[in-house]
């Protein structure tokens, strides 16, 4: 792929758009809370955006495509099936603890509803998570940008977290809030033009499913085994993911993705940044309505691609030492269908999804690091000033400590294959302990703490002890998974199910709290505030509603 | 405090008007795989869209003052 002046020109507009607003934000910063907080005064629409632009990132945009064109339709399970409900449950049932609680994050709100080795716990291995995670997309996107435009790795690494350092430092979580928008946006219009492109030219859905048909016959596997999201989920060995209904909806639908959803610092931030309690209660839902449509432009033309590859078109998918190379799916697609302009608009696109990505994760470490471990075990009790120093100056150590992730993920891809594993295990269990601390005013500290090292235990024994495409077993071979995917689902499972027990038993072994403690924390002893100026449309049970019709018409749809 | 819709505005209709622009005045830049003139269309588009978005902001002020 070539790109022309004019390509290069958009880029820089760009640039020069985002470092605009981090610096018409930058006089709005004078207390800790502004910088890292966002001063909870970031309107609903801007904050409903943000949360889904914060996930949105590159990695996302060319794994999702990358998706598509490998097992078809059924990749919209990890939207409509792995964040719609979840999403909805946090602004339903999770949200009003979340705020009501005033916590200024999420292991702040552990500390307050258990105690404080749970805070420590989950806001140290978060904090590594988002270190390590925007390092590895930042890897992901050097090496993509090397291998289709030819660019310098470290340039392209180095460029792209300087932008983003640039405007969080000045504007903090409100530069880097107002940025996802305007990212979002050039998302949807960097890759709608090309899923409508990809899809008619290969002859519309139906014109794609005739062809995959001729593509999956002679596989073995139903013709339209692609182009139907549950028509084959009864059996693992009969749709390509390799999984099978419960493995899907118990393991991706409920426990990743509630525990991604519901207690991620990095999305829920973006909610907790809204002015008060009722339009933090809308961001999620909002953003629901533009979440459940981006498997339209991020996947559909994976899937079109596939199709196009067997058209004698002159497009082949990618290839890389012998093998398909989904990941550049997309940007071979982009080569193929947009000329000079459009295409610098897609690549910009491209960048700003990185970028999103990104400073959603320097944003959230940023707080964590700030109040949870600096303001609370190295430094405590200075003023404010001072934490706001902190707060910038973990902006620059952050992206620093990403950048040297990113290198390392060059350098030593299995350590960080094993270090998202770990991840893996961490997050699992983590679910059970905010269900059980928002709606069971029982459990205790101590059960929580020690159900989640339980769950992590649990997490890593099933990886060790079952296989699945060669990965994991490494203590011996109980069971043999179909797909990895699979595996990760019924390791979610079984670690979430062990923390949920475990904080069960052990709660009720330990001295309960009193009730006046958890006012505000728990349900049935927290006041969820009616909101009598709301119109009907702006209550979250009708909201909720109307997306759950949509999903599920959706589903019906591509069932 | 900033109106997002404002810089947002400004970005997508100086998008549109770059594009629209290709799109009119060099209509051969096309790409391998389509016929389209995919500038002028996306461009319009993005244009409208930069557009509404300044009218919107536009009218937020008129109704704040």
């Amino acid at each position: 792929m070539k790109l022309a002046p004019i390509d290069y020109f958009i880029l820089a507009l760009y640039f020069a758009f985002v470092l605009g607003i981090g610096w018409r934000l930058r006089k709005k910063i004078s207390t800790s809370g502004d910088f890292l907080l966002a001063g909870h005064a970031v309107p609903v629409w801007i904050t409903a955006l943000a949360f889904i632009a914060a996930n949105l990132g590159a990695q996302e945009l060319v794994g999702m495509s990358a998706s598509g064109a490998k097992y078809g339709i059924m990749t919209a399970h990890f939207y409509w099936i792995g964040a719609i409900p979840a999403i909805l449950f946090m602004g339903i049932f999770m949200m009003p603890f979340y705020y009501g609680s005033k916590a200024r994050s999420v292991p702040e709100y552990l500390k307050m509803r258990y105690d404080e080795k749970t805070r420590a716990f989950n806001a140290l291995t978060f904090a590594v998570m988002t270190i390590f995670s925007s390092g590895i997309s930042m890897y992901a996107l050097g090496l993509l940008l090397h291998l289709v435009l030819g660019w310098n790795f470290s340039t392209a690494v180095l460029c792209s977290a300087g932008i983003v350092l640039l405007y969080t430092f000045l504007g903090g979580l409100t530069s880097a809030i107002y940025n996802e928008v305007l990212q979002f946006l050039l998302i949807v219009a960097g890759f709608t033009p090309l899923a409508i492109l990809s899809i008619s030219k290969a002859g519309g859905w139906s014109g794609i499913a005739e062809r995959l048909r001729a593509i999956t016959l002679p596989t073995g596997q139903s013709g339209d085994v692609m182009t139907h999201a549950w028509k084959y989920m009864g059996n693992a060995s009969q749709n390509p993911m390799g999984v099978e209904l419960f493995g899907m909806v118990a393991g991706l639908g409920f426990v990743l993705s509630f525990g991604y959803w519901c207690t991620n610092f990095l999305v829920v931030q973006r909610a907790m940044a809204a002015p008060n309690m009722s339009a933090a209660r809308r961001t999620p839902l909002i953003g629901a309505f533009p979440k459940m449509f981006i498997p339209f432009i991020v996947i559909l033309p994976g899937i079109a691609a596939l199709a196009l590859a067997h058209m004698n078109l002159g497009y082949d998918l990618p290839t890389k030492n012998g093998g398909f190379d989904y990941d550049q799916v997309l940007t071979t697609l982009m080569a193929k269908f947009y000329p000079a302009g459009m295409l610098g608009v897609g690549l910009t696109g491209l960048m700003a999804s990185f970028m999103s990505g990104m400073a959603g994760n320097v944003t959230a470490f940023n707080t964590v690091w700030t109040y949870d471990i600096y303001q609370s075990y190295i430094r405590p009790g200075a003023p404010d000033r001072h934490y706001l120093k902190v707060g910038r100056a973990t902006t620059v150590v952050g992206v620093a400590l990403s950048i040297g992730a990113a290198y390392a993920a060059q350098h030593y891809n299995n350590i960080m294959d094993l270090l998202q594993l770990v991840f893996g295990f961490v997050n699992a269990p983590l679910f059970a302990t905010f269900l059980l601390g928002m709606f069971w005013k029982r459990a205790t500290g101590h059960a929580a703490f020690s159900g989640l090292i339980t769950g992590t235990v649990v997490a890593s024994l099933t990886w060790g002890l079952t296989i699945a495409e060669g990965k994991g077993g490494v203590f011996g071979v109980v069971h043999e998974f179909p797909s990895v995917m699979a595996q990760n689902f019924w390791i979610a499972i079984l670690a979430w199910s062990a923390c949920f027990a475990v904080t069960v038993v052990v709660s009720l072994m330990t001295r309960p709290r009193p009730e006046k403690e958890l006012e505000g924390l728990v349900y049935g002893l927290t006041k969820i505030p009616a909101d009598p100026g709301a119109k009907w449309y702006q209550r979250p049970a009708p909201l909720a509603v109307a997306v759950a019709i949509i999903v599920i018409l959706l589903d019906i749809w591509f069932a | 405090m900033l109106d997002l819709r404002v810089p947002s505005g400004f970005f997508f209709t100086l998008l549109g008007l770059i594009l629209l622009g290709m799109g009119v005045f060099a209509p051969d830049t096309r790409a391998a795989l389509t016929e389209a003139n995919v500038n002028l269309y996306s461009g319009a588009a993005m244009l409208v869209f930069g557009l509404f978005l300044l009218l919107m902001a536009y009218r937020a002020t008129r109704s704040h003052s």
